[in-house]
């Protein structure tokens, strides 16, 4: 039998191996400075707050995401778990209001999302470093796998298309020992997106119950958070803590994958 | 003779831009006076609004639409005007394969009547947004053979959320129901329950599977579980703040939704935009296309097991994603459209980098393609895979890809030109690159494989669209809408999504706000062929033929 000698028949040809993606590491993920991560107060020298600015900033939000108190002092409060990071406030008061490209945004209480004026300072590790920091954990924790089940409460699959990203090639979540599963059963934690449509409110439970303990719950993007830009109507629950306890709550709109992973390590350092 | 690829090639945006609707609708009124001359005529823009106040009249006016004016259903909009006196009106609207023309057929319903006439068996894709105005609204189509709750779960029977009585916030106690599904039984027959969570990292969804052996015979799907109120909460909102929320209805269509939802405010308010502002949300919305057909054609190397091709493409997609980021500070490009224009500025040199990094990608894309093409055992697999139906296609109404996959040209952008691209400006193919395409197209089927190809046309013409902006205008990024809009008028906005056809109807309230917003995005008038284009298919082949399909669930649920 005549041997095919022709290169091109065969898929992977010498010629193609130097194009394939050598080290994942390499590649630039580093964040676009424009890129809206958070919206942060962090006013300028001579920003003063007072009533009108005040006003204007709580009625600029779509999601109400911010509120301003004026009882004794004077008192922004951004609620992150709201917010859609649409940067209406930042067009409004760009002196107090900043939108960085941070992602440290996981946080594992719902109302430390909240902030008040003045802010935190900027997160700065890679998203390579934070993976091993992980890594270190789950070796010692979980022997080295963890094992994530992703649930969709009803978003708009804008959550979906990140989380599906920690998957691709450049961010490669399972160098760091992590799988996503395919049923809640093998699942350590539970990843869940979406406001928690009323019509997801039974899987959801089914799901929840079916993970074996211990298990962690870790609300994905605003919408999970509190709802978001969907709130709380006949139709949604306004944020999945109403049905299942949460441990880790990660901000954004949606949270880039940066954030995720930060998010999952918040969550397995409390254990 | 039917409309190829090929033919919207050539032609493809050389219109003018300033369109006259006169004549077009001045042509289809006078064919349309013929059949009835008791019909009220009302133009708006390139809509023409027929009343018609027999309701008995509409089965033989929608057989003459279908048969004599060559129109299709687009979809069937209930209002609830009872505060007007006007009780519920129904708009169907119908559109046309060639020219720029909407025509809606309004029908007045007292409340009295909880009936109006179903025209399923002229358009069978009336049926499921029948189906969709008895669940939010109440209202019954007679004879419509299919009337189970489409969007709504375990929902009272005489509650309807879009109802004006009905506030957005009522705490509805709802009672757990069994769905019917189609009983199928017989010798060896089983059946198959799947979701409404995945296996994946997907959207959710129910689909129920009958199969005898390895070899589906019957598939029902169940949607609505990402049913978050979308168009009843709209009327709650101030105008410029549903951008917003149409950005959400579909994360990955993000753009195309809210110029679509632009685009009807600025009908209404009749507000000219920028050229620059029209170039901008040209580039997002390609680059948008770019990005999320990358994505499908990733899903489905993933479901047919071939992950070293998904992985190349898969880092082209994230190449794309952070060419976004860099352009927009949103990595799935959100908060780039307002009302008026657009948010975000490009610069030359940033169009310089767009074109620079498209050029990159697309590089490796063919490299990827030609590799692919000659393995055999991926085009095994998506050879004559979920084959569908030219006139299943036409029956329901399909649009986008899946359409396209089978010969049949539905793309908004071609048909009813919008924003920029009536002035694209497209180099002609040459002799031969025209011969190969005629060849390339005989062989679409509506298989697996022809979706991947048009999918991959799409993709390529994307970056020419793109290629083809050199200079950006300066007349700035938008305009003030200062005035307020006149309360009850109405517009249609539309776009092409990555997935199609994309309308979004708004009718305005007092003081600006919505008073209804009834989005129908590709995806709801798409997903009902995933139930014929799995017959005699085996069960394993279920998640790549649905993912060549790509819908949105979460757009198809609002």
């Amino acid at each position: 039998m005549k041997k095919n000698t022709n290169k091109k028949d065969h898929f992977i040809d010498i010629s193609f191996k130097s194009e394939t993606i050598r080290d994942p590491l390499k590649m630039d993920d580093s964040i676009a400075a424009n890129y809206r991560g958070c919206i942060a107060l962090n006013p300028d020298k001579d920003f003063v707050l007072n009533d009108e600015i005040g006003e204007i900033l709580e009625n600029s939000c779509p999601t109400h995401a911010i509120t301003y108190q004026n009882d004794n002092e004077l008192k922004i409060h951004l609620d992150n778990g709201k917010c859609i990071l649409c940067g209406n406030c930042q067009a409004e008061s760009p002196k107090l209001i900043k939108i960085t490209n941070k992602f440290d945004l996981a946080k594992k209480r719902r109302d430390e999302l909240i902030e008040t004026f003045p802010s935190s300072v900027l997160f700065g590790k890679t998203y390579d470093e934070l993976g091993q920091v992980l890594k270190n954990k789950i070796d010692k924790i979980f022997g080295r796998s963890l094992s994530i089940r992703e649930i969709d409460a009803g978003s708009c699959n804008g959550c979906e298309i990140e989380i599906s990203a920690l998957n691709n090639p450049i961010y490669d979540i399972e160098r760091y020992g992590i799988t996503f599963v395919a049923s809640p059963r093998h699942a350590d934690i539970l990843l869940v997106t979406g406001p928690a449509s009323k019509n997801m409110e039974r899987a959801l439970k089914i799901a929840y119950d079916s993970t074996p303990n211990p298990k962690i719950v870790i609300a994905v993007g605003a919408c999970a958070c509190s709802g978001g830009i969907f709130g709380n109507n006949y139709a949604t629950t306004g944020g999945i803590d109403s049905i299942v306890p949460v441990n880790v709550y990660i901000p954004g709109c949606p949270p880039r994958p940066q954030a995720l992973i930060y998010g999952i390590l918040l969550a397995i350092s409390k254990i | 003779m039917e409309p190829t690829l090929d033919k919207f090639i050539h032609v493809l945006y050389f219109r003018g831009e300033n369109l006259s609707y006169k004549e077009t609708i001045q042509k289809y009124y006078s064919k349309l006076e013929n059949f009835d001359s008791s019909i009220k005529k009302l133009e708006n823009n390139n809509e023409l609004h027929l009343i018609l106040n027999d309701p008995s009249k509409l089965h033989d006016l929608c057989n003459f639409l279908k048969k004599d004016l060559d129109l299709r259903l687009l979809t069937i909009i209930c209002c609830d005007e009872r505060k007007l006196n006007h009780g519920f009106k129904i708009r169907h609207i119908f559109g046309s394969d060639v020219d720029d023309f909407f025509l809606f057929v309004i029908l007045s319903m007292d409340e009295s009547h909880q009936y109006f006439p179903s025209i399923y068996d002229v358009f069978s894709s009336s049926i499921l947004y029948e189906r969709e105005i008895n669940d939010m609204f109440g209202l019954t189509a007679k004879n419509n053979p299919n009337i189970k709750p489409l969007i709504l779960h375990d929902f009272p029977n005489d509650v309807f959320p879009l109802r004006k009585d009905f506030k957005l916030s009522d705490d509805i106690k709802r009672n757990l129901k069994q769905f019917e599904f189609i009983p199928i039984t017989g010798e060896g027959v089983c059946e198959i329950p799947v979701g409404p969570i995945h296996a994946g990292i997907i959207e959710p969804g129910h689909f129920r599977f009958n199969v005898v052996g390895e070899t589906i015979i019957n598939l029902e799907t169940r949607f609505g579980y990402a049913h978050k109120g979308i168009e009843k909460l709209a009327e709650s909102m101030p105008l410029h703040d549903v951008v917003f929320l149409s950005e959400r209805i579909s994360g990955d269509e993000s753009v195309a939704n809210s110029v679509a939802f632009c685009q009807a405010v600025e009908k209404i308010a009749r507000l000219a935009i920028p050229q620059k502002a029209k170039q901008i949300r040209l580039l997002f919305a390609e680059l948008e296309r770019i990005y999320n057909h990358f994505g499908t054609l990733n899903g489905i190397l993933t479901d047919i097991g071939f992950p070293y091709g998904a992985s190349r493409l898969n880092i082209l997609k994230e190449q794309m994603i952070q060419l976004n980021e860099k352009l927009s500070g949103s990595r799935i490009l959100f908060g780039v459209n307002q009302i008026g224009g657009v948010k975000i500025n490009i610069t030359d040199k940033m169009l310089m980098n767009i074109h620079s990094v498209l050029d990159n990608v697309f590089q490796n894309f063919e490299k990827i393609l030609e590799h692919l093409r000659s393995n055999s055992s991926v085009m095994d697999r998506l050879r004559n895979t979920g084959i569908i139906e030219k006139q299943v296609a036409r029956d329901l109404g399909l649009v986008g890809v899946s359409s396209r996959c089978i010969g049949i040209e539905t793309d908004v952008r071609h048909i009813h030109p919008y924003g920029y691209y009536p002035l694209i400006d497209l180099k002609q193919k040459t002799p031969r690159e025209v011969m190969e395409h005629q060849v390339e197209l005989q062989k679409r089927i509506g298989d697996v494989l022809s979706r991947f190809m048009s999918r991959v046309e799409e993709l390529r013409q994307s970056k020419d669209i793109i290629g083809s902006i050199t200079t950006l205008k300066d007349d700035g990024l938008s305009v003030s809408m200062d005035d307020e809009l006149i309360p009850y008028s109405s517009g249609l906005g539309y776009a092409e999504s990555h997935r199609g056809e994309t309308l979004h109807w708004i009718m305005i309230g007092e003081h600006n706000s919505i008073f209804r917003y009834k989005i129908r995005t590709a995806s709801f008038s798409n997903w009902p062929i995933i139930e014929h284009a799995v017959l005699n298919n085996i069960v394993a082949d279920f998640p790549v033929i649905n993912k060549s399909f790509d819908f949105s669930y979460s757009g198809n649920d609002l």
